[in-house]
Parts: C-alpha cells; structure tokens; sequence
C-alpha cells in the first residue's frame, strides 16, 4: 500500500488552510442566514445548509493525493489551522474535524481507493452526512427535534453536501485534470 | 503541563460533555477553566471576548430547543447553551497557555507521532500568511476582469491548488536539501518533558470528572 510522504502531507496541508480561508467568505451568509431563520425555529439549520462548503477540503486531498487518509487529513488538518491561529473553539473543533475527516474517508474506503469519479464523491458526500448528523444528533440537541425536523436537518444537510463535495469538487477536479496537475502529481 | 497531554485532556472532556447532557458538569468545567485561565493571567480583553464570541451560537442553540421543539425543555436548552461555553472555554484554557510548536515538539517525542506529519504541517502552517495573500490577489486579479470570484466558483479553488502544489513541491524540496530524511531517527534539539506529574494531574482530572459528570444532578 502507498504511503504518505512529507510532500503529500505539506500538498493537504496547504490545501486545507487555502479552504479555510476561501470559507472565511462564507461566513457573512452563515451568520444572515441564522439571523433569519432563528425566529422561525430554523437558526440551527444554517449549519446544516451551510456543512458542504465546510467538507470540501477531505474529498478534494483524497482525489488529488490518491493514498488512504489523505481525505481524512484533509478535514483533520483544516481544524488543526484554527488550532494554530488561536481560535478559542480550536482545541474542541479538532473533534469536529476528525469526525468530518472521518465521513470523508469512508467514502473512498468503501470503493477501495479503485474508483475515482462521481459515484466516489457520491458516497463520500453521503458516508459525510450520516457521520456528521450523527455527531450533531448527540452533540448539539439534534435528538429533541420532532421527527419532521429530524428528517428535513438530515435531507437539507445531504443536499448542501451534494453541492459542494459532490459537484464542486467534481468541477474543481475537472478543471485539475485538463490542466494534467492531477497526473503529474501522481509521478 | 506536558503540551500533548493537555490537548489528549481537552479532547477527552469536550467528548464527554457532548455526549453526556449535564448542566452542573458543563457550569463547573466552565468555572474550572475560568479559574485556569486567571491563575495563567489571561489578558482581560481576551476574557470579555470569550464570553461575547459564543452568545450568538450558543443563543441560537437556546432559542432552537427551548421555543422550537416539541419537549420545550428549559434544563436541555441550557445543557446545550452551557455546553457551547464549556467547548469556548476549555479551548482557550488550552490555546492561550500552548504554543503550537511545542504542541508538535511534544507529539512527536512523547507520543510518537512520525516527524513527517510534525514538520510537513508546521511547513504547511509557517506560509498561512502567503496563502492569505495569494488567495486575495486571486480574487482581486478575477475581480479587475469584473469575474468575481466567491466561495462557490470552482475556478478560485483551482488556480489556489495550482499554488499550493507548486508550494508543496518547493517546500519539500527545501526541507530534502536542509536534511530532512522523513524516516530516518532526528536528534532533539529543544526535549520536551512528559513528568510522572503530568500523567498524576491528567488521571485526576479524569477520575474527578467521572463522578461529576455521572451522578451530579
């Protein structure tokens, strides 16, 4: 089995930082959002809008660093930056990024790291959003929701996840691959 | 205390408190941390913003539960707004009194982390300001060619990964020609201690927190 080498981890590393800053530009719709939904008892739901955009990093490192844990590293290494900028929320959020880092992984588990195409990123973008909605149903009170509630945090959550890890990604990766930076980076 | 230990001790309580809804437990980490965080002279600016930074999280979180669902659960509504403040707290009892090199020094000799991952992410970490920059000047060059570029736009995340294999390739070529061999043994320049004190305060942090956490009401 291939394994990760210094290169690989600086090339995840630094993908994961330049996500966290592209996110940055996220956060003013992140807060409206809450804003607005909030009195109408769907503040908590912006998170859930918001989630794809937030697991970008793991699908994209495990399609350009096609070695297992590349995609967990990916997300873990994204936490890890708010850890070292200081951020009061660092220490806790690695918990976080492990578990994204986690749903991310098993997607390309689940092909083998064989597969690398849509049906990969499919079943990332889902194996994200049963593990991270399950972290939520325990951590943030997902569990006294109504079941209706329950089940639209869930389908929102799975859309937001479809956009963004699954088709964005796709089109980022497409325009990688024209540019040959994904077979050079494999030599 | 010992920089890995005191991340491992963080991780271990935040975990708990997530998955154990309990309003004295969360009150009592937060006045712990509190406590922590004076006794260490934490800067009184930054104490005022710990407080200020999770209200809106954690008001959201209060409103959701206590107006929105069907137990409308005053005790659950404060589990969760305490919890927030809990998490707030006991990162900045870990990150206001930690550096991050020490952190990596501290995994890497006390709990065997391979030096590759160390030293290829604080590489990584060491150009955060010319990342900031480049992802800038990538949006500002798109935005003179009235092509804005946002969160959404694949081409922003493409040209950013262009840098950051070119980046890679440079930085690992420049750790290789300094005498970085990744699996070879390094000597230590800075040794970081993991005392039989640090594992006594860590083990009973642990065993004092289960009590609290289980049978506290």
């Amino acid at each position: 089995m291939k394994k990760l080498h210094v290169r690989d981890i600086i090339l995840i590393a630094l993908i994961a930082i330049i996500f966290g800053f592209i996110y940055l530009a996220s956060d003013g719709l992140y807060n409206a959002l809450t804003a607005l939904l909030t009195p109408i008892g769907y503040g908590m739901l912006a998170n859930d809008i918001m989630m794809g955009i937030w697991c970008m990093a793991g699908p994209l490192a495990g399609f350009l660093v096609r070695i297992p844990g590349s995609a967990f590293l990916g997300e873990f290494l994204g936490s890890c930056v708010e850890l070292i900028a200081g951020e009061q929320w660092g220490a806790v959020n690695l918990i976080s990024g492990a578990v994204q880092g986690l749903g991310s992984e098993l997607g390309f588990t689940f092909t083998s790291y064989r597969r690398y195409d849509w049906f990969t990123l499919f079943l990332s973008a889902t194996t994200t959003t049963i593990v991270t909605y399950l972290y939520d149903f325990i951590k943030n009170g997902y569990s006294y929701f109504s079941t209706f509630n329950m089940i639209l945090y869930f389908v929102v959550r799975w859309i937001s996840m479809l956009l963004f890890t699954c088709v964005l990604v796709k089109l980022i990766v497409n325009l990688l691959e024209k540019a040959h930076v994904i077979q050079t980076n494999q030599n | 205390m010992n920089p890995g230990l005191k991340l491992f001790l963080i991780l271990i309580i935040s975990l708990e408190i997530s998955l154990v809804p309990n309003l004295g437990a969360n009150l009592i980490i937060i006045g712990a941390c509190l406590i922590y965080l004076l006794f260490k002279h934490i800067n009184l600016k930054k104490l005022f913003l710990l407080f200020i930074i999770p209200l809106f999280a954690a008001s959201v979180v209060f409103i959701t539960i206590y107006y929105f669902t069907p137990s409308r659960s005053l005790y659950q509504a404060c589990v969760l707004f305490t919890r927030i403040y809990a998490y707030v707290f006991l990162g900045a009892a870990f990150t206001e009194t930690t550096s991050f090199l020490a952190l990596a020094r501290s995994l890497e000799q006390n709990f065997k982390l391979p030096s590759k991952f160390a030293y290829g992410t604080l590489a990584a970490f060491n150009v955060i300001p010319k990342i900031h920059a480049e992802v800038n000047r990538i949006r500002l060059v798109g935005d003179m060619r009235h092509y804005h570029l946002s969160f959404y736009s694949p081409a922003l995340y493409f040209k950013a990964i262009l840098s950051a294999v070119s980046w890679s390739n440079s930085l690992a070529d420049g750790m290789i020609s300094h005498g970085y061999r990744e699996d070879k043994e390094r000597s230590v320049i800075v040794p970081i201690a993991l005392t039989k004190k640090d594992w006594l305060i860590f083990s009973s942090i642990i065993v004092l927190l289960q009590p609290i956490l289980f049978l506290l009401k």
